[in-house]
């Protein structure tokens, strides 16, 4: 039961950084390697919220706003002055915002670790078919569900999310049709900013803030969004629920094989399916 | 007056000039042929209409005022529909998203969801399928429509009828009569003078990026040997 448990958690966790991951591509064509320093800033201004005001619920609020407007603020910036470039320079553009978030969170926070409290609601394990369960777990699988289907709802069924999917496929016609295809570009990553700080908060009661831990996941991300096919957010729903369970199972069952079987998967995918485990023809966001 | 204008216009790509001091004026209610033969500059003087191919000399008019440095969806927003040669439908949207897009910068004015129905039955017939599943013809309606949901001032149509059964053509053509009947001005890029001949009002003939020959319908009858020679391979 609680492989299930955990791994779902594990699942949408994965989800959120790798939709945003995968969208930034598909808009942008940029491979966002900051991402999982985004998703670091997300937990440790969760944790400056929680110390301030006392509550969890503010912070998980604060934190994504405050990450996807300093996303935004990247991208007027910096990112949008290499898109005509080679991708080396994205690439190491993003890879420099690593390197300042890194210094920055070093100088605001310091180097030791940080905790944030379990919020009270769900502090209390609950019992599940004769488990017990930390509730919190629980909270974390509805949360991500409901932001999971947020967001499909968003591309899906929505007038921003026709505009999201038209400008990526073709910015041009796009802008022939009136659509300020830079600010798209900005909001895009934006939200992408945004879901990456989510998925911090989220995580910031169950483990220890420390600078590394947005470098460990977003390795995980990079191998559901390969998985899944590079743009492809249906896939990466079905990558991420891969990932999570296989890694909630390894962990219980066969720890030493964790990584190996991840890296299998990825590997097997690139051999078998280069375009994706999901990908369908023509369907892309 | 003019509702769009180029004047002197001149646009490359890279070191190739593929527009040379061209100018061309589309006035009210207007429609204007450019015909020209493959590689004379004709797409190209559409995507200088609507800020696709920046202008390196020359100025670009509409409704009257300069709007030379404006970007493609500035002049989408003051007015400029452009339909181009590969329809550019979206594959990863439906044939209903495709037009609901057109409506995103909310341009109102004549043209709802309702009137290009009218106009093209298969359009909400075949609504919830992705884009890229229509036929040639259909995928031509649909950009047609898509461009007049942004309520146009003016209607730029690279090609229409290319590559499309005769049967399908007669009812473009017929189609575009009904939407310049409503009073909307269209600036016609053809290869041949099939479709031009029966609608133009007035004709430009393109080559090498320079405007060689213009006047009206009536002007290209009598001069019709000269311009055959333009255009032909
Ligand atoms: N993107 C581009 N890059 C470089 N050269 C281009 C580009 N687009 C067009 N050209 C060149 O500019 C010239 C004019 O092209 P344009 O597409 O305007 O011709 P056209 O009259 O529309 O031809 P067709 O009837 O084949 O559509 C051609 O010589 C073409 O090769
Ligand atoms: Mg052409």
């Amino acid at each position: 039961m609680s492989i299930l448990i955990i791994g779902l958690s594990l699942s949408f966790l994965l989800f959120l950084l790798a939709a945003g991951l995968t969208l930034i591509f598909g808009m942008l064509g940029v491979i966002n390697f900051a991402h999982g320093a985004l998703y670091m800033l997300g937990a440790y201004i969760c944790y400056q919220v929680v110390t301030m005001t006392g509550s969890f619920w503010i912070g998980l609020l604060v934190a994504p706003l405050v990450v996807a407007l300093l996303g935004a603020l990247m991208e007027m910036t910096a990112l949008r002055r290499v898109y005509d470039r080679d991708h080396i320079y994205q690439l190491l553009l993003t890879f420099g915002f690593i390197l300042v978030i890194d210094e920055l969170t070093k100088v605001i926070w310091g180097l030791d670790y940080k905790q944030v409290p379990t919020p009270a609601l769900f502090a209390q394990p609950v019992e599940l078919f004769g488990s017990m369960i930390p509730s919190y777990r629980l909270f974390v699988i509805g949360f991500g569900a409901a932001v999971s289907l947020a967001l499909f709802l968003l591309l899906d069924r929505s007038k921003w999310g026709i505009v999201i999917r038209a400008a990526s496929a073709d910015a041009d016609m796009a802008q022939a049709l009136g659509i300020d295809v830079s600010r798209v570009r900005t909001a895009v990553f934006a939200l992408g900013a945004g879901l990456a700080a989510i998925g911090g908060a989220v995580t910031a009661p169950l483990v220890p803030i420390e600078l590394g831990m947005g470098f460990s996941i977003i390795i995980d991300c990079f191998i559901v969004v390969i998985i899944g096919g590079l743009g492809n957010i249906r896939g990466a729903i079905l990558a991420s629920l891969l990932i999570g369970m296989a890694r909630a199972a390894g962990y219980t069952y066969a720890t030493e094989w964790v990584e190996l079987i991840t890296f299998a998967l990825l590997i097997g995918t690139l051999m078998f399916r280069p375009a994706g485990l999901f990908s369908v023809k023509g369907r892309t966001a | 007056m003019s509702i769009l204008a180029l004047e002197e216009a001149d646009v490359f790509y890279g070191k190739a000039q593929a527009l040379q001091r061209a100018s061309i004026a589309v006035g009210q209610g207007e429609i204007v042929s450019l015909i020209g033969r493959n590689g004379a500059g004709k797409s190209t003087t559409l995507k200088a209409a609507i800020g696709l191919a920046p202008l390196r000399a020359g100025r670009r008019v509409l409704g009257g005022q300069d709007v030379t440095g404006l970007k493609p969806s500035q002049l989408a927003r003051r007015g400029i529909a452009f339909v181009p040669e590969d329809r550019r439908i979206f594959a990863n949207l439906s044939v209903h998203e495709n037009l609901v897009l057109a409506q995103v910068m909310d341009r109102r004015g004549p043209w709802t969801m309702d009137r290009v129905w009218r106009l093209f039955p298969v359009l909400k017939d075949r609504g919830a399928q992705p884009g890229n599943t229509l036929s040639g013809g259909e995928q031509q309606m649909l950009a047609i429509a898509r461009g007049l949901l942004t309520n146009p001032a003016v209607l730029l149509l690279d090609e229409p009828t290319e590559g499309l059964a005769p049967l399908v053509v007669e009812q473009l053509t017929e189609a575009m009569r009904t939407i310049n009947a409503e009073g909307m001005a269209i600036l016609l890029v053809e290869q041949n003078l099939r479709v031009p001949m029966k609608l133009a009002h007035r004709q430009y003939v393109i080559d090498h990026g320079a405007m060689l020959w213009s006047g009206t319908t009536a002007d290209l009858l009598a001069d019709r040997a000269r311009v055959e020679a333009l255009i032909s391979i």
